[in-house]
């Protein structure tokens, strides 16, 4: 798929607001992928391409608790990427590409909240004598630094993200079985993450036993379509 | 606007310069600086020390923030000792993390999410994407709000508040549907993206799924869904390279 300067920076324009909603704005919940990948399908004229691109990498997300300190990939530009992939492709064939793609650029999304965290930490300490003097111009510089920093990283990862799939749709060729392969490979994989995600949140309390329900009525609902 | 409100715009950016150093510290001082501005003109010294106070180490969840950012700067205004406010932020980190984590990381979140990918493979699309948006963050908006309100009320009483609030009696509730909700989601998104394919390929995909959760489970936190299907795709790359 050819995509317009237009379109790449209303991507890029979306991926930094989706970036940035992850931590440090909102929180609004639109860095979740199926959400971030059904706009970015819009956005490239295929919404179908966004939504099978952002439910597999949903999977993935639902196997992510973003507690405290914990280091955890950043999935929304990620879906972004994996969205272009995926435009204007048969999924059947492209969803291993995209969803491996779309996991490389999460997992390095993951990374640059590290270092985005280290910065604000070695800004605090350039600030520590006017927070320590009670400035509370200091403490709304600090913010408004912490979010420009982290609208910047948003904005790189998703352009490292697009240059991504916008390469592998360039130079990467799979003949047809490996294609349908890896399409598979990341779906159970997918899978496998939500699944393992919910039992590790249910425990050994009651909450298993409504998620072995849920998966009894969601496998008969699935057997009647 | 008034300080409670630009106090509230302001939480929704409570992990703006999230750090090392003093976790959401820097944030909660920046909600609860306008908060503080009548506290200037009555006594500037307090002032002071209670804007060096606000922006000292904290960390819980964001969404209930505001609880710690209300009940602090009330006991501002009430002029309880510093050394006392300094504790009860140390206090507060432990619950308000995992009350905030239960009931919405591991709670809201995932319920929503599981009802809203069966709405979109459903055939709802977009639909399930809009009605996810607005039903979470009714709850995430007056969440904030109520934090904010009960906080500043409560203050150095806000532990109390707390223990006897909706928070701790919900969260069981919203777990079992987040449960249901994610089991349910697994097998209406597994037919929908298998649909075309045939018999043996699924059984293909279930097994991936099966080493999945049970490598998961085998190497713990170390393999999460994202590298076992990194190691996946590079095992089937390398396999389809050899067949060749």
């Amino acid at each position: 798929m050819i995509v317009t300067p237009l379109v790449l920076l209303s991507l890029i324009v979306w991926g930094t607001l989706v970036g940035l909603d992850l931590v440090s704005v909102a929180q609004t919940m639109i860095a979740r992928p199926f959400v971030a990948g059904g706009v970015a399908g819009v956005l490239l004229g295929d919404p179908m391409a966004g939504l099978r691109a952002g439910v597999l990498l949903e999977l993935f997300a639902l196997d992510v608790l973003p507690v405290g300190a914990a280091r955890y990939p950043d999935y929304g530009p990620a879906t972004i990427a994996a969205t272009v992939v995926l435009a204007g492709a048969p999924w059947e064939l492209s969803l291993g590409l995209a969803g491996t793609i779309g996991l490389l650029v999460s997992v390095l999304g993951g990374w640059s909240l590290q270092q985005l965290r280290r910065m604000n930490a070695e800004a605090v300490q350039r600030h520590a004598a006017a927070l320590a003097a009670g400035d509370s111009a200091a403490i709304r510089r600090l913010q408004y630094a912490g979010i420009l920093r982290d609208a910047v990283r948003s904005a790189l990862l998703t352009a490292v993200g697009l240059a991504g799939a916008w390469g592998a749709q360039r130079w990467l060729t799979l003949d047809r079985r490996t294609a349908v392969a890896l399409t598979l490979v990341v779906i159970g994989a997918g899978l496998a993450a939500a699944i393992g995600g919910a039992l590790r949140s249910a425990g050994r309390g009651p909450r298993r036993n409504w998620l072995a329900a849920g998966l009894v009525v969601g496998a008969a609902v699935a057997a009647f379509l | 606007m008034n300080g409670t409100g630009r106090a509230l715009l302001r939480l929704f950016s409570v992990q703006g310069v999230w750090n090392y150093e003093r976790m959401l510290g820097v944030g909660v001082g920046y909600a609860a600086e306008p908060l503080l501005e009548d506290l200037k003109a009555k006594d500037p010294v307090r002032h002071s020390e209670a804007v060096v106070r606000s922006a000292e180490f904290f960390n819980c969840n964001p969404n209930l923030a505001g609880l710690a950012v209300g009940a602090t700067v009330r006991a501002e205004y009430d002029s309880a000792p510093g050394p006392q406010i300094a504790r009860l932020r140390t206090a507060l980190c432990s619950p308000l993390g995992a009350l905030g984590d239960q009931l919405f990381w591991a709670g809201l979140l995932p319920a929503l999410v599981g009802a809203a990918l069966v709405v979109v493979v459903l055939g709802g699309g977009l639909w399930g994407i809009i009605g996810f948006l607005v039903a979470y963050n009714i709850v995430h908006v007056w969440t904030a709000s109520w934090s904010l309100r009960t906080g500043l009320a409560a203050g150095m009483g806000v532990g109390a508040a707390i223990g006897s609030s909706w928070v701790p009696r919900s969260i069981p509730r919203v777990g079992l549907a987040a449960g249901f909700a994610v089991g349910l989601a697994a097998p209406i998104v597994a037919n929908w993206y298998l649909d075309p394919f045939g018999r043996l390929s699924v059984v293909a995909v279930l097994l991936v799924a099966a080493l999945g959760v049970v490598s998961g489970r085998l190497f713990g936190p170390r393999m999460t869904g994202g590298r076992f299907a990194l190691v996946a795709v590079l095992l089937t790359l390398v396999c389809r390279l050899i067949l060749r």
